[in-house]
């Protein structure tokens, strides 16, 4: 809510510093969110008295006036205003003073007089268009005071951030109270009781209350004979400082006594509505045009003021624009409710139309403040405006509306807990009364309580919790001490998946590859793209009412297609070698029951993507789908669990021929692949891509924490190098299984160290090499046993696999101490 | 015997001579096993001393001892030099540009949210703060009407709010709902963190509709405002420096009372904003199955994502979710 200072003062005294006023109301709640200056500078002008004034020697049109500006010299100033005349009191721009437009007054010479500044007209102080004659002020001010102290034309207004428990706060009466709870002093409130007429009101309207729960009070005044008519110029500058745009001097008052009490008015035209008027739900079919130009369709659930030919506003929401207010209104329907706060907000949301009105009735009004205000903006219409005010208020009451407690009962000494500071009973019974909650002693069964009885305005004030956070914070936050609460308790645990979830980061960031987060939002044409059959699990979506995006309504279901998108980003960004993952939740809707929350297993995502150039020292040369797949295998090796590798069978996204998934009981674990052409095009991405698709969830049953002592041999190792020829379609994992299984024990190790076919092999035939390690865990090996398992070896790769030998190299390698 | 003299002076000289002609240490043991071997020109001699007539015998022993002394001390002066002589050429050959950049291996990194979550998580784990977690997409009761949000009213404005289709599903606004889970399971006393993920229909250069925070609760028979205060100080020391200063500010939350917002100050900058907290409302309690006339406890929680904003000067929290791998690179 937009605060001018200057309105602010006029129903308290502010303290002299506006730092501390800020500083005070923000750690009251009352956040200072911004701090504007409104209206024309006029910081630098001063007021000045016209001693003398005669015609310029030397110009017929000018004048040369001797200006008292409260120094000890007046100061000769040249004029050219018709109007200028000696004893007025003028507004003055001295040598060296910057005007509102930007102009700065220098000394100058006018046809060999010199003239010392500037009297100003209107329009060079900003205040309007005025530039025929100078501005000639009221009263009597004191030369050389400072203009702005008597033009009230420059307002600081604070931004004040309202939290919506405080519908009491959204007035400049509501700050005045926080005002004077935080620093004391007395509110000043404008005078509100207007002259009115013989006559009755009740003569001209009637009106009766249908919806005794959803409008708890209604009142209206009469006004006749006004002259609606643009408002004065500070009742102009006033709403434009608190935000709002003038309309005319009818419509303007009632929001100008909104803003002062918070209590939303509305203007009707009177000869534009047929007695009586009703509050009532709408009826179905019912419409109604609002202010705004809009037609309004109606819902059982919208309350509206009806007259006898039916809507004529939206209660609390907006008014009619059949009955609006124009210039050549001149009977008026003032009109000041209380309307249940969840029924307008019901309307306001589902019209989409909020306005100044509905924002307070959803906040809450105060429920005692209908009459004032109705006075009041009826009183200032008429100094406004001119007309009469019919004698009393046509009224009808509702059910009586939500207040506080009469007593709210509050144990001292669960306060001191609550808060954990020392507060005496008075010192509680003080600090409520600063926000005028009667607060008294009574004696307790164990200790005493307090009583309190909150003011019928404060409807957020109902139990011990509401009252302790007043006393908190009038007392203020800052001032409580800090502690630490005592006892600690044993142990503390954490969900198992976020265990294996930090396992596979921490593995993935190890194998140099970045992490990202991407919102998750998705479209189906991406599930497409990713060629996901119909009865996949990631087909089971979820949409958003209000998505972000349009195009993206559905949550993800999986976490490749935001990768790809951000490789793509990455590679249009020059970026050479994209190396990603992403580790998250995606959501799949219930198979069995679509309506209840959806499953949300952890997924986690490695892309590499782009070749990169071949850097100075760059080491790793392997295929993509290689490297992808080694990430995956070190993963696996870190969790402490290796799981066997089952070639294809990978997702639809992956290249059928370059993809394999590690199984764990059937299912894949993780899958592994490079990214099928198909989607390749569909991405957007020319450079190849490829994916480790992480399922956490299945990880977790293979997360072994508990990682126990191998015994390292103490004894020396015998390496052999094995080349052979097989079939080029020969899967290199069978030959290991049978490498592993014809050594024995004695095998440590094996690993394939080059694989090659071209020049100097067969066509159709690969060469395969292997490094084998034998050792022993409890003695030396002879070079007979290593010899022994190597030719068995060779016998069944040759009589299963058709393996020829072709090269062999040899070579022991002696390794450990002891021996 | 006059004419044994010259022999030994021959091989003395003719091994001198070969010793330092020795280029490799190869060479020279082979050069001293020609000498000094078992076949070698000074063994021979030395077996010939035994036919010696006996006068003589100890003199001819003596000077072929003494040459063969010799030629060890020549050998072994000559292994040095050809060791030093490889050292030097060792250290010359071995010449580089050492200036030339290191080869690591590619780095991986962790995005700052999640350096920052798992910073705030062990800081919490040491207070005795067990993690509790739960899911993103929740319904309706745990997310408002639980947490003590009333229907039809504005406080549920406050949280610009993602709905899903069907049924009363809500993508989370905050990771409160998990307290209502986490509390409803638990017998106070208790204490617990929620870090997670949330989503609110807001975006500009500090807003985005997915964002992080971490919540805490503590529930025990007098813990206290002050408690909470004295945590959070303690909290923003760990996180931004022993000059952190804190502000706290009175607020509205549905779920707290009294409630503050609160603000972090690093050295002399201005305040900045930085989460929320309060005393857990007894009606959310109450929701949980505790007894609030036995049990009291505060909550607090703060976005993630502005803490990595704060500490890594990160000034739109749109770089944090692009994906953008040189912005990510940097930590």
């Amino acid at each position: 809510m937009r605060v001018p200072l200057g309105w602010l003062a006029s129903f308290i005294a502010l303290p002299a510093s506006q730092d501390e006023l800020e500083a005070k109301l923000t750690s009251a709640g009352l956040e200072i969110q911004q701090v504007i200056q409104t209206g024309p500078d006029i910081s630098a002008l001063q007021v000045g008295r016209v001693l003398h004034c005669e015609r310029h020697p030397n110009a017929d049109r000018l004048f040369l006036c001797r200006v008292d500006l409260g120094g000890d010299e007046p100061l000769e100033i040249v004029c050219g205003a018709s109007n200028v005349a000696a004893g007025q009191f003028v507004a003055v721009a001295t040598h060296g003073a910057l005007l509102p437009g930007g102009l700065r007054i220098k000394r100058s010479k006018i046809r060999g007089v010199v003239s010392n500044g500037m009297i100003c007209s209107e329009r060079e102080l900003g205040l309007g268009d005025e530039h025929d004659g100078i501005l000639v002020l009221d009263g009597a001010p004191t030369p050389g005071a400072k203009l702005s102290q008597v033009l009230n034309v420059m307002e600081t207004v604070f931004d004040i951030e309202i939290t919506p428990n405080r519908g009491d706060l959204v007035s400049m009466h509501g700050i005045a109270r926080e005002v004077r709870a935080l620093f004391g002093g007395a509110l000043r409130l404008p005078e509100c009781q207007p002259e009115e007429t013989e006559r009755e009101a009740t003569s001209a309207m009637a009106v009766s209350i249908q919806a005794p729960q959803d409008c708890h009070r209604y009142l209206g005044r009469v006004l006749c004979g006004v002259q609606v008519a643009p408002s004065p110029d500070w009742l102009q500058r006033r709403l434009e400082a608190a935000g709002l745009r003038s309309i005319n001097n009818a419509v303007d008052a009632t929001n100008l006594v909104m803003l002062e009490f918070g209590q939303p008015l509305h203007a009707f035209d009177l000869d534009k509505l047929r007695s009586p008027l009703c509050v009532r739900r709408a009826e179905p079919g019912e419409t109604l045009r609002t202010l705004d130009g809009e037609a309004r369709a109606l819902e059982p659930e919208d309350l509206l003021i009806a007259d006898a030919a039916g809507p004529q506003a939206l209660a609390g929401v907006m008014g009619g624009a059949a009955s609006e207010v124009s210039d050549n209104s001149v009977n008026l329907l003032l009109e000041s409710a209380h309307f249940a706060p969840a029924c307008v907000r019901r309307s306001a949301r589902r019209l989409g139309l909020s306005s100044d009105a509905s924002y307070r009735f959803e906040r809450g009004v105060d429920p005692d403040g209908q009459a004032r205000a109705l006075d009041r903006a009826a009183r200032l219409i008429t100094e406004l405006a001119g007309g009469e005010v019919l004698r009393g208020h046509i009224a009808s009451e509702g059910a009586p509306a939500k207040t506080p407690p009469l007593e709210i009962p509050l144990d001292a000494a669960r306060l001191r807990r609550l808060l954990g500071v020392e507060l005496s009973e008075q010192e509680i019974i003080r600090l409520l009364a600063c926000v005028e909650v009667q607060a008294r002693s009574a004696p307790a069964e164990s200790g005493t309580r307090i009583l309190c009885q909150p003011p019928r305005y404060r409807s957020d004030l109902l139990d011990f919790e509401d009252l302790a956070e007043e006393v908190a914070r009038i007392y203020g936050y800052d001032a409580i001490p800090a502690t630490l609460p005592s006892a600690t308790p044993a142990g503390v645990s954490r969900p198992q998946r976020h265990a294996t979830r930090d396992a596979v980061k921490a593995s993935l960031v190890a194998s140099g590859l970045i992490e990202v987060m991407t919102a998750p939002w998705i479209s189906e044409r991406e599930l497409d793209d990713l060629r996901l059959p119909a009865d996949d699990p990631a087909r089971r979506s979820l949409k958003l009412q209000n998505p972000v995006h349009s195009g993206r309504p559905l949550l993800r279901t999986q976490l490749v297609s935001a990768l790809l998108r951000v490789a793509e980003q990455n590679l249009n960004r020059q970026v050479e070698q994209v190396r990603l993952f992403e580790c998250g939740r995606v959501f799949h809707a219930c198979a069995a029951e679509p309506d209840a929350l959806p499953e949300e297993p952890l997924q986690a995502v490695a892309l590499l993507a782009g070749a990169g150039s071949p850097g100075l020292w760059r080491e790793n040369h392997a295929p993509l789908f290689f490297r992808i797949k080694g990430i995956a295998e070190r993963l696996l090796e870190e969790l402490g669990q290796p799981l066997p590798f089952r070639a294809g069978s990978a997702p639809p996204f992956l290249h059928p021929a370059a993809s394999g998934v590690f199984e764990l009981g059937g299912q894949s674990a993780i899958a592994v692949g490079e990214l099928h052409p198909e989607c390749l095009a569909a991405f957007a991405l020319d450079t190849p891509v490829a994916l480790a698709v992480i399922g956490l969830d299945r990880l977790d049953a293979v997360r072994q924490p508990q990682q126990t002592y191998q015994v390292v041999s103490r004894h020396p190792s015998v390496q052999r190098d094995l080349a052979l020829l097989f079939d080029r379609e020969l899967p290199a994992a069978e030959l290991l299984a049978a490498i592993r299984q014809q050594a024995g024990a004695i095998l440590a190790s094996v690993e394939v160290f080059d694989r090659y076919e071209g020049l100097g092999v067969p066509e159709g035939r690969v060469s395969l090499a292997f490094r084998l390690l034998f050792q022993h865990t409890e003695r030396t090996l002879t070079d007979a046993e290593v010899t022994k398992a190597l030719q068995r070896i060779l016998q069944f790769l040759s009589k299963n696999f058709d393996a020829e030998q072709r090269l062999a190299g040899e070579s022991a390698a002696s390794q450990g101490g002891g021996g | 015997m006059p004419p044994e003299a010259p022999a030994l002076d021959a091989i003395l000289s003719e091994a001198r001579a070969a010793i330092q002609h020795a280029a490799t240490a190869q060479q020279l043991t082979e050069v001293r096993a020609g000498f000094l071997g078992r076949r070698g020109t000074l063994a021979a001699k030395l077996r010939n001393i035994g036919q010696l007539p006996p006068e003589t015998r100890g003199a001819a022993g003596q000077a072929a001892n003494e040459a063969k002394e010799t030629i060890e001390r020549l050998v072994e002066k000559r292994r040095r030099e050809l060791e030093q002589a490889k050292l030097r050429h060792n250290l010359e050959e071995r010449r580089m540009d050492v200036t030339l950049p290191g080869a690591a291996a590619a780095r991986g990194h962790l995005h700052p949210v999640s350096r920052i979550e798992a910073e705030m998580c062990a800081f919490f784990n040491g207070l005795g703060y067990s993690v509790e977690d739960g899911p993103e997409v929740e319904s309706d009761w745990n997310n408002f009407g639980a947490l003590n949000f009333p229907d039809d009213h504005p406080a549920r404005d406050l949280q610009d709010t993602f709905f899903v289709e069907g049924g009363e599903r809500v993508l989370r606004t905050h990771t409160s709902p998990v307290q209502i889970r986490a509390m409803t399971r638990l017998e106070p006393p208790f204490r617990f963190i929620v870090p997670g993920r949330v989503y609110r229909h807001d975006h500009d250069p500090t807003h985005y509709p997915m964002f992080h925070q971490l919540e805490g609760f503590c529930v025990g028979a007098d813990v206290s405002f002050g408690d909470l205060k004295g945590t959070l100080y303690a909290f923003a020391r760990h996180l931004f420096g022993q000059q952190a200063k804190l502000r706290f500010r009175a607020h509205y939350f549905p779920f707290t009372e009294p409630s503050a917002e609160m603000d972090v100050r690093r050295g002399s900058g201005a305040w900045l904003e930085w989460g929320g907290c309060g005393m857990i409302h007894p009606t959310v309690l109450r929701n949980c199955e505790i007894d609030p006339s036995l049990w009291q406890g505060f909550a607090f929680g703060m976005a993630l994502d502005r803490a990595a904003m704060i500490r890594f000067g990160i000034p739109n929290i749109q770089l944090l979710f692009e994906g953008d791998q040189r912005v990510l690179e940097q930590f």
